[in-house]
């Protein structure tokens, strides 16, 4: 398990999301910089209980406009991204690289299938999780079996 | 050497465009890809010197090592803690690391020997010419 070893591409999961990716250990990551990228208004990610939720949604569009408003000004005024990105939200899309091993892998998906995870790490886990069966099947239809 | 990261020196490429840009990944390999060689040898130079070991992260590599004693391999995991070494038989282990393991490894008195092996093996199989000149000073092979 220590020596297969999986490299993975992953765009648009948010910010809240790889907060808790990275706590897995054992895994290289490389993420999208926030101190050299600029922030765009339309790269974020609405939870569904949100997206369903007029009340919500609407409170949660005022306050993402507020908030890259002041983002996009202080930018204009000369202050720094990395420092202006100080305000950006969770919510925020990102892109990274990551590289593990089939038992950090396990242990991941383990974690991050259960029910108890949140809805957008586990359709991550479950993205990984296909993915690694597609490219090694005998080896995962081993592990789901134990 | 049992296997290792395809296009090494282009995976370490796509690590370190992934943090600095935006492009989605498929853009930043066409992109790696039609610049080529010599920008991803000036990109792993750069992160060599900028020390943003990180990005070698992704080039892993898996051995076979023969006649190695257990004392000897658990004074490099207490050292190295990265690298994934399982027992095969008598003194014959299974050893996985990565790039920037390798890099500490070379650097370390007490893991230099082993990782002057590695290197060695890589120069041997023309794994990685540009890696292994930027990061050890090994001249590629003639061609």
């Amino acid at each position: 398990m220590d020596h297969v070893v999986y490299m993975f591409e992953i765009e648009d999961c948010s910010r809240v999301t790889t907060h808790q990716l990275v706590r897995h250990r054992a895994v290289s990551y490389d993420q999208e910089s926030q101190r050299f990228s600029a922030a765009t208004r339309e790269g974020v990610v609405t939870p569904p209980s949100i997206q369903t939720n007029e009340a919500a949604y609407k409170a949660y569009d005022e306050a993402l406009k507020t908030v890259y408003s002041a983002y996009e000004r202080m930018v204009a005024a000369g202050v720094p991204k990395e420092d202006a990105r100080y305000i950006l939200p969770g919510a925020i899309r990102t892109k990274l690289v990551m590289t593990l091993n089939a038992r950090s892998l396990m242990h991941l998906v383990w974690q991050r299938t259960a029910l108890q995870a949140q809805w957008e790490i586990r359709e991550l886990a479950t993205s990984l999780l296909n993915l690694a069966r597609d490219a090694t099947p005998e080896l995962w239809t081993k592990i789901i079996e134990r | 050497m049992v296997w290792s990261s395809p296009s090494p020196e282009k995976t370490i490429a796509v690590a370190m465009r992934r943090c600095y840009s935006t492009k989605p990944i498929e853009e930043i390999e066409m992109e790696l890809e039609q610049k080529g060689a010599d920008y991803w040898k000036y990109l792993l130079t750069k992160a060599m010197q900028d020390k943003s070991l990180d990005v070698l992260e992704h080039f892993t590599m898996t051995l076979l090592a023969e006649g190695a004693e257990g004392a000897d391999v658990g004074d490099l995991l207490r050292n190295f803690p990265y690298l994934r070494v399982t027992r095969l038989e008598g003194s014959d282990w299974m050893v996985s690391l990565n790039a920037r393991t390798l890099v500490e490894l070379w650097r370390a008195p007490n893991g230099k020997a082993f990782a002057d092996v590695v290197v060695a093996e890589l120069d041997k199989g023309r794994v990685c010419p540009i890696f292994n000149e930027v990061a050890f000073g090994v001249r590629a092979h003639p061609s």
